[in-house]
């Protein structure tokens, strides 16, 4: 009885230790960047690198997910890029998870294991880990600095640029449906409404038909980030919110904020807004099927809603300007993601000429074939690519020329983090402007 | 033998309704994800909660069956879910035996610290770890998360099987003793026939835990070869963008080898019933 | 002869067949004490380590006391974080309850037992991210909810159940407890399964009726397993809700939902460069859920003594 016993744990020990190799075996240590080589700048040498990408809103579409890898467009890219450049082989780590991508980039520097790019959201995601990117400023080919647009999404304010913005600026608008619109009597295309009185009077007309002017989800503020924070920026200047944030002014002297929170919520009160946008979890699917006439929206959400309504039947237009505005007839947007380049890597030169080849015309022509944004460069323009005039995503090349960077991606984290969980509340009336902006100058000062 | 009086009858029957009311509730999930998993991704967004209106997707099932590569994930998620599993049962039975039948010194005090490691959440303890982990060059390597799973559960673990083990009755350990078994051949052959439904209620629950594990193998687990299911399905919807039927049919997918798990298991729990085993 | 859980433990006197007892114990505890102690302690020692400093993730790690912790409890927030997670404790001895109910009845093999045993565990197998989604569009204004309560009279309008945090509470109260009854039935029936089933019969033959025969001797004999079902449920519901409240209310409106441990994910990972005070925020909550659980020990304890 004993031996058999033992015999048993005998077998199981084995078992695990078999099993313990293989996995151990299995591993190559991929994630640290190639093993040290000199600097590697000289063309010749054999040079690898690891580049994380972000598996959603990024350069991979879930389209592509249905096919082979070998398939997908930055594969390709990375084999195009390959050809050209023979000696350097490109490993592609596909992060499952972007907002997660970011602390892990943290905690894989502090181990010494950091890819030597990786794909980060822009603006404060990008500056809390200043610490752990390179300043390409001084390494970027003036041809880029020149046809390509975003730079402020990836410029500190002490002037370091960390990567580059990935081909993708989003552009805030109110999506609309045609039929919806003409019903009303209304004609968005060649009369939008650009005053707060136009578009209070536009929702009247469409609340009296029946339907919901606006809809929206704004558990998380969406429609404040997308459209509000436009208005905010527009009355006070982004220097002046960027000052409330580091103290030197206060977000309760910021009339710009009261004015723009105060029509955010004035639309609420007249009912131009979905009563329960506080908990609806939905308004996608009421806008595609017909039951609202706009909801604020970003670029890459046009696909959907044109493969639900149909082209021919997606509107877009701009968030109305406020009075006494600075900035006028302009949106909020700008690269919501980026590309850095790692302190810690071995191939800086490498590394930008890949990110120079991945922003380059012919590149971003070929990502344009599998998935429409609007690009960053300025020499890729909506006839370049073939867009329909007139059509929702022609429009939004059109205003990807005056945009306000996200101000929700301006502001400092614990600002940001106060911002989106409070400013709910103040739709719903459930706060006033005034202690909402009381506890924004508390984050700031914390 | 029971009663069959009317209000015994009508009793019965109010229960019944419940519980199929109960039933239909938890049913309903599987239905919603599978009635989504065929509709259009246009169709969808019209409509996220009723039947599908157009010609049914099942596509998106074969998709994820030959270019998603699901039975790939499964393989990974599998090496991962069983070797958690089997590691929870040599390292806790031994444990809770110990902490359920014998007083050792600092046996009490053991026992509250291990269970006091349950009380932070895994959000702080995962970047250090990870960080250890790294520099021991253990990521992107199945044994990091069976590694980590194995201190996650283990807690657990050890107190539900010292739970459970407390019931078997000392006269059986006591008269083996006498019958001359050491400590590890009653461990063998007495607590673990009887300990049966602790050990198969620690299969399905640690099973299908680390089966649906999405935080720690998303850290843990970078390389696409390496990734488990339930990581690779969460790329597929974003904030902006997504295909929400095609993950659905993932998901009831990856639903499947779970319930195959408890199925098989939850028999044990009631079956393993040893009763008079003893006499 | 009725079996009950003893507390009885060998291992206590010094002969050699005691102290023999005693090694081979210590022994059987040592691999999985170590597996823990080497994975988790050093990263819980870092974490309350981090929690007295200002770290940001990265190389930003000063010293700076107890200012995390002065931050976190002076604010209001810290009452209003904790007194939600107490509420949402509301769902154990729901959970609970419910579970004995319908553990007992499918022990005694009511009408379709056997499928209900494989039904009632799925929402345990479904991820909690996609049952979160659910829950918010059945509470919506237009779900199904409303339109059952609207049906059956209880209410004229409907109702925005997660605007609120007086109506947000009790719905995830609710969700909790349906998602956790069926983990709560297999425990149950584990437990019961080591007991003898002529108790059962034996009992029913003396004439007990259901209610006496679950209170008066079920209950005593599950006794330890009862324990373990209500401390993981606790501890469950202080540290792993994030997933549910993340895709029903994200904390809000405000922080009216919001728990400790959703709270230490925000600051930690969600736009977080405060993983200093995120730390501070999981040494509060480890201290919380240690009083409380020892606390639920030592009732437990004593009520076994008392009925055992």
């Amino acid at each position: 009885m004993k031996r058999k016993v033992k015999q048993v744990i005998a077998l199981l020990l084995c078992i695990f230790l078999i099993g313990g190799l293989t996995a151990c075996g299995g591993s190559s240590g991929g994630e640290a960047s190639s093993t040290a080589e000199g600097e590697g700048a000289a063309s010749g040498e054999k040079v690898e690198l690891t580049v994380w990408i972000n598996g959603k809103d990024s350069y991979i579409s879930p389209d592509e997910q249905k096919k082979p890898e070998e398939e997908w467009y930055i594969n390709q890219a990375i084999a195009r890029f390959e050809e050209k450049y023979p000696n350097i082989t490109v490993k592609m780590i596909v992060s499952a998870d972007g907002e997660t991508a970011h602390q892990q980039f943290k905690a894989d520097e502090l181990a010494g294991t950091a890819p030597d790019m990786a794909n980060l959201w822009t603006g404060q995601y990008t500056y809390q880990l200043e610490d752990a990117c390179l300043d390409i400023k001084d390494m970027i080919p003036a041809e880029d600095k020149e046809n390509i647009l975003g730079w402020d999404a990836v410029t500190t304010p002490s002037g370091k640029i960390l990567g580059y913005p990935t081909s993708d600026n989003q552009v805030c608008f109110f999506m609309y449906n045609k039929k919806i619109i003409e019903e009303c009597g209304l004609d968005f295309e060649n009369n939008p409404p650009r005053t707060t009185e136009e578009f209070d009077a536009a929702c009247e007309a469409i609340k009296a038909k029946g339907y919901t002017p606006i809809v929206t989800d704004e558990a998380f503020p969406w429609f404040g980030c997308f459209i509000m924070n436009y208005w905010w920026a527009q009355l006070s200047g982004v220097d002046r919110i960027v000052a409330n944030c580091d103290g030197t002014q206060k977000f309760a002297d910021d009339e710009g904020l009261f004015k723009a929170a105060g029509y955010y919520r004035s639309l609420m009160e007249k009912g131009y807004i979905n009563e329960d946008a506080l908990t609806s979890a939905d308004s996608f699917n009421r806008f595609t099927s017909g039951q609202a006439a706009m909801t604020p929206q970003v670029s890459s959400a046009v696909g959907d809603a044109e493969a639900a309504l149909g082209a021919e039947n997606l509107g877009a237009i701009l968030p109305p300007d406020m009075d006494g505005a600075s900035i006028t007839g302009g949106t909020i947007g700008g690269p919501g993601q980026d590309i850095v380049v790692s302190a810690s890597t071995k191939h800086p030169q490498e590394c930008i000429q890949f990110l120079s080849y991945l922003n380059s015309k012919e590149e971003i022509m070929e990502f344009e074939k599998v998935q429409t944004k609007v690009s960053t460069r300025k020499d890729v323009t909506a006839e370049d690519l073939n867009i329909q005039e007139g059509t929702a995503t022609a429009k939004l090349f059109e205003y990807s020329n005056n945009m306000v960077f996200w101000v929700d991606n301006t502001l400092t984290s614990d600002v940001c983090a106060e911002f989106t969980q409070l400013l709910s509340m103040v739709l719903g009336g459930q706060m006033s402007i005034e202690d909402f902006a009381a506890d924004l100058d508390n984050a700031a000062a914390g | 033998m029971k009663k069959k009086t009317p209000m015994a009858r009508l009793g019965r029957a109010v229960i019944f309704i419940v519980l199929v009311a109960l039933a239909l509730t938890f049913l309903y999930p599987l239905f919603f994800m599978f009635s989504n998993s065929l509709k259009t991704l246009g169709g969808y967004y019209r409509d996220p909660f009723g039947l599908p209106k157009e010609a049914l997707e099942w596509n998106n099932f074969f998709i994820m069956i030959r270019q998603f590569k699901i039975f790939k994930l499964f393989g990974n998620t599998l090496i991962v879910s069983l070797a958690t599993v089997i590691g929870l049962i040599v390292f806790g039975v031994p444990a809770s035996y110990a902490f359920s039948k014998v007083r050792f010194p600092g046996g009490d005090a053991l026992y509250f610290a291990i269970l006091a490691t349950l009380f932070i959440p895994v959000q702080v303890t995962i970047i250090p770890m990870y960080v250890t982990f790294a520099k021991l060059k253990l990521v992107d390597n199945f044994f990091s998360v069976i590694l980590a799973n194995w201190a996650a559960f283990l807690p657990e673990t050890i107190m539900l099987m010292t739970a459970m083990f407390k019931s078997i009755p000392n006269a059986l350990l006591e008269a083996a003793e006498i019958d001359g078994c050491n400590y590890l051949q009653r461990l063998l052959h007495i607590i673990v026939p009887m300990g049966r439904p602790a050990i198969s209620l620690t299969v399905i629950i640690f099973f299908i835990n680390s089966w649906n594990d999405l935080f720690t193998p998303m850290i843990l687990l970078k390389s696409t070869e390496k990734r488990t299911v339930i990581v690779a399905l969460s790329s597929l919807v974003g904030r902006y963008s997504g295909d929400p039927p095609f993950q659905y049919a993932g998901l009831l997918l990856s639903a499947i080898p779970a319930l195959i798990i408890y199925i098989i298991f939850q028999k044990r729990i009631i079956d393993g019933m040893s009763m008079g085993a003893v006499k | 002869m009725a079996q009950k859980e003893t507390d009885k433990k060998t291992g206590s006197g010094t002969g050699k067949l005691a102290r023999n007892q005693r090694i081979c114990a210590v022994l059987s505890v040592i691999p999985a004490a170590l597996i823990i102690a080497s994975v988790k302690a050093w990263p819980i020692i870092q974490t309350v380590w981090h929690s007295f400093t200002n770290w940001d993730g990265l190389y930003k790690n000063d010293f700076v006391g107890l200012a995390n912790y002065r931050t976190f409890i002076s604010t209001g927030l810290f009452s209003k974080l904790l007194g939600n997670s107490l509420f949402l404790l509301i769902s154990v001895p729901a959970q609970v309850l419910i579970g004995i109910l319908v553990a007992v009845l499918l022990y005694e093999k009511t009408a379709g037992w056997k499928a209900f045993r494989s039904i009632y565990y799925i929402p345990q197998i479904i991820s909690l991210v996609i049952l979160g989604y659910l829950f918010k569009s059945m509470f919506s204004q237009n779900g199904p909810i409303n339109q059952i309560l609207m049906l059956l009279g209880f209410i004229k309008t409907p109702v925005e159940w997660l605007a609120k945090g007086t109506t947000a509470l009790p719905v995830l109260t609710i969700c909790i407890t349906w998602y956790s009854v069926g983990w709560q039935v297999i425990m149950i029936l584990g437990g019961m399964s080591s007991i003898d089933p002529q108790v059962f019969e034996a009992a029913k033959i003396d004439g007990a009726n259901f209610f006496t025969r679950i209170f008066k001797i079920i209950i005593p004999m599950i006794s330890s397993t009862l324990t373990y079902c209500v401390v993981m449920s606790v501890v469950w519901t202080f540290t792993s809700l994030f997933s549910l409240i993340y895709s029903m209310t994200n904390g809000g409106p405000g922080y009216e939902t919001m728990t400790l441990d959703y709270m230490v994910y925000a600051r930690s990972f969600l736009k977080g460069d405060q993983f200093g005070f995120a730390c501070a925020v999981a040494v509060v909550l480890l201290i919380i859920v240690m009083i409380i659980t020892f606390i639920n020990l030592r009732i437990s304890k004593a009520a076994e003594k008392e009925w055992g």
